[in-house]
């Protein structure tokens, strides 16, 4: 039997696990969940669903890899470049994945199947566009049944985008704080007055939570649990049992037991309403945060940035990658030269179709990771994404100085933003002096960082103090990081880095570096 | 005997919260079709008006 390690989150549905075995993922069905794996196959759900692209497709290994007496198939997905978070979304992409989550629903009820859970984690960003990847989310639908998903689909992304719509502060903070999303009760707190105005608020947030107070003082008071834990009968329904407990009935039973039956035409009611409500959404109020338009008006010069462009142009042009990550991202100008270089390459070497491409240290070949601590410009360049699916980038928000940790059960579900994002290629563009001079990060710090994220090559930008845009950031300051210049930057970077190139940007007081990683030659490439 | 295990749990009255939301959302429907019916209805008729109009012009 071949090594293996089962996915540290991939413990929740009993209906089987990811795991990894060599450098691929796989995912194994149990054979609990056999019925369902056969009615997606059968039904033609599957099928539909990635023809569509909506629904990560994979290939059946007929054999058990992890040995588990519960094995019924072996899954081997199609890998996926880049793994991230909804904390780490910015608002249009949670709500296009809302969109996706909805879609599907819709699509699967006509297959005779329904989403038995609603969790932003089964969907990736992939070639500009969100894609489903949980193959075991399905189960038979039972049109007698509401959504059992409904509660998780709301509080982890609907609230989230009410919260946008009306506060505009960006999903990812909501999510961070709750993961697993953010209850009724929390949000109706934290909405506007004038959120009252609408129905969908009253129905989906204000109702539920209202009848969530009421369902747990009564559980409270009765000094026990659910009904199935022995609890309270609930007077909501006629003979007292609510509709979750006919989930245990035979089907003859249930089928003498229709007085509170729901329907398809009900679900497709609600199913219609959350669509449109989520489709108008607002998740962008207008505003320009400080970043946008940075490389389009507030940058000092169109000729330095010509031949900044021009300089980089130069340093990636002799460099082999199959990942980049753009650290301080803005608006992507740089993410896109990459990403366009990447989609070059993979074009003149023309890769099978469908075949699956080895994952290297987590990150696929031909993936360039955008990260900016601003969800306005993560946003814009997500926009630009969904225009250019052939660019392969994934744009994300997560703040340098405070980057994603591990987090989740025994801190290992969740991979810290280092342990996923390291790369062939890192830059580092107009970002170290903000780092340096306005989080008062020591440059041996910085360098230590930037070593953890990259594979193999840095291309970083060094902004003396003189310059105009570090003594904007230190203009409030008396005090700022010490030995920051261009000899202490070097004397940083020299532990983990090798200079291969050292350019100064005609026209300003800014200097290009092209750093290789010692120790990199292990891996192999030029 | 069918049974169906549920790993997430649905939450305290998920159910009857669909329920008062399929009756309200789907009753707005009936409303909305019924007034669109009756809109298209003058509307239609609006339009008869200038093409009725325009055959007494010519």
């Amino acid at each position: 039997m071949p090594d293996h390690r089962v996915h540290p989150a991939s413990y929740r549905d009993p209906s089987g696990f990811v795991f990894q075995s060599g450098s691929l993922y796989y995912r194994q069905v149990n054979k609990s969940y056999a019925q369902g794996y056969e009615e997606l196959l059968r039904s033609g759900l599957y099928e539909t669903l990635t023809r569509r692209e909506l629904l990560l497709p994979h290939t059946e290994i007929g054999e058990n890899l992890t040995g588990s007496p519960e094995w019924y198939k072996t899954l081997l997905p199609r890998q996926i470049p880049f793994i991230s978070y909804p904390s780490e979304w910015s608002p249009a992409q949670l709500k296009d994945a809302a969109l996706l989550t909805l879609k599907i629903l819709s699509i699967a009820t006509d297959h005779g199947m329904i989403l038995k859970d609603a969790t932003p984690f089964n969907i990736q960003f992939i070639g500009g566009k969100p894609v489903f990847i949980d193959t075991l989310s399905f189960e038979k639908y039972d049109a007698t049944l509401p959504w059992v998903a409904y509660r998780q689909f709301c509080e982890c992304m609907l609230f989230p985008l009410y919260l946008q719509h009306y506060l505009s502060t960006g999903t990812h903070w909501i999510l961070s704080a709750w993961p697993e999303g953010i209850p009724a009760g929390v949000t109706a707190g934290m909405l506007p007055l004038k959120s009252r105005l609408r129905l969908g608020v009253w129905l989906h947030v204000l109702l539920q939570s209202r009848i969530q107070q009421t369902h747990s003082s009564k559980d409270t008071q009765a000094g026990r649990g659910r009904p199935e834990d022995g609890g309270p009968l609930d007077k909501g329904w006629p003979d007292g049992r609510r509709p979750e407990d006919r989930r245990h009935l035979s089907d003859g039973e249930r089928s003498v037991d229709r007085r509170t039956a729901f329907s398809k035409e009900k679900l497709m009611h609600l199913v219609n309403n959350l669509e449109s409500i989520v489709s108008r959404m607002k998740t962008d109020d207008g505003k320009l945060s400080v970043w946008n338009n940075y490389y389009e008006s507030t940058i000092s010069s169109q000729s330095y940035l010509e031949a900044k462009e021009k300089l980089f142009r130069g340093f990636i042009g002799g460099l082999e990658f199959g990942s980049a990550l753009d650290l301080g991202a803005n608006d992507g100008y740089f993410s896109r030269i990459l990403a366009q270089a990447l989609a070059e390459k993979a074009e003149a070497l023309a890769p099978k179709a469908g075949a699956p491409t080895e994952k290297k240290e987590g990150v696929l070949a031909q993936a360039v990771i955008a990260v900016d601590s601003d969800w306005r410009c993560i946003q814009r360049l997500y926009d630009l994404t969904r225009l250019q699916p052939s660019f392969p980038i994934v744009p994300l928000v997560i703040d340098l100085a405070n980057p994603t940790p591990a987090s989740g059960f025994h801190h290992a579900e969740r991979a810290s933003f280092s342990g996923r994002a390291r790369c062939d290629l890192v830059i580092a563009l107009a970002l170290i002096h903000h780092l340096a001079l306005a989080r008062n990060i020591p440059l041996t710090k910085i360098a230590a960082f930037l070593a953890d994220l990259t594979g193999e090559y840095l291309i970083a930008e060094f902004v003396a103090l003189s310059d105009e845009k570090s003594q904007e950031l230190i203009r409030a300051k008396s005090q700022w990081q010490k030995g920051y210049d261009e000899s202490g930057f070097e004397a940083a970077l020299a532990p983990y880095f090798a200079i291969e190139r050292k350019e100064t940007i005609s026209g300003s007081v800014r200097i290009l570096y092209l750093l290789k990683r010692r120790g990199g030659e292990a891996e192999g490439r030029k | 005997m069918k049974v169906i295990f549920l790993y997430i749990d649905p939450g305290s009255g998920s159910y009857l919260i669909q329920a008062i939301i399929a009756a309200v959302v789907g009753g707005l429907f009936y409303i909305k079709s019924g007034w669109l019916r009756i809109k298209s209805f003058f509307i239609k008729n609006k339009k008869e008006d200038p093409s009725m109009n325009d055959h007494k012009d010519a």
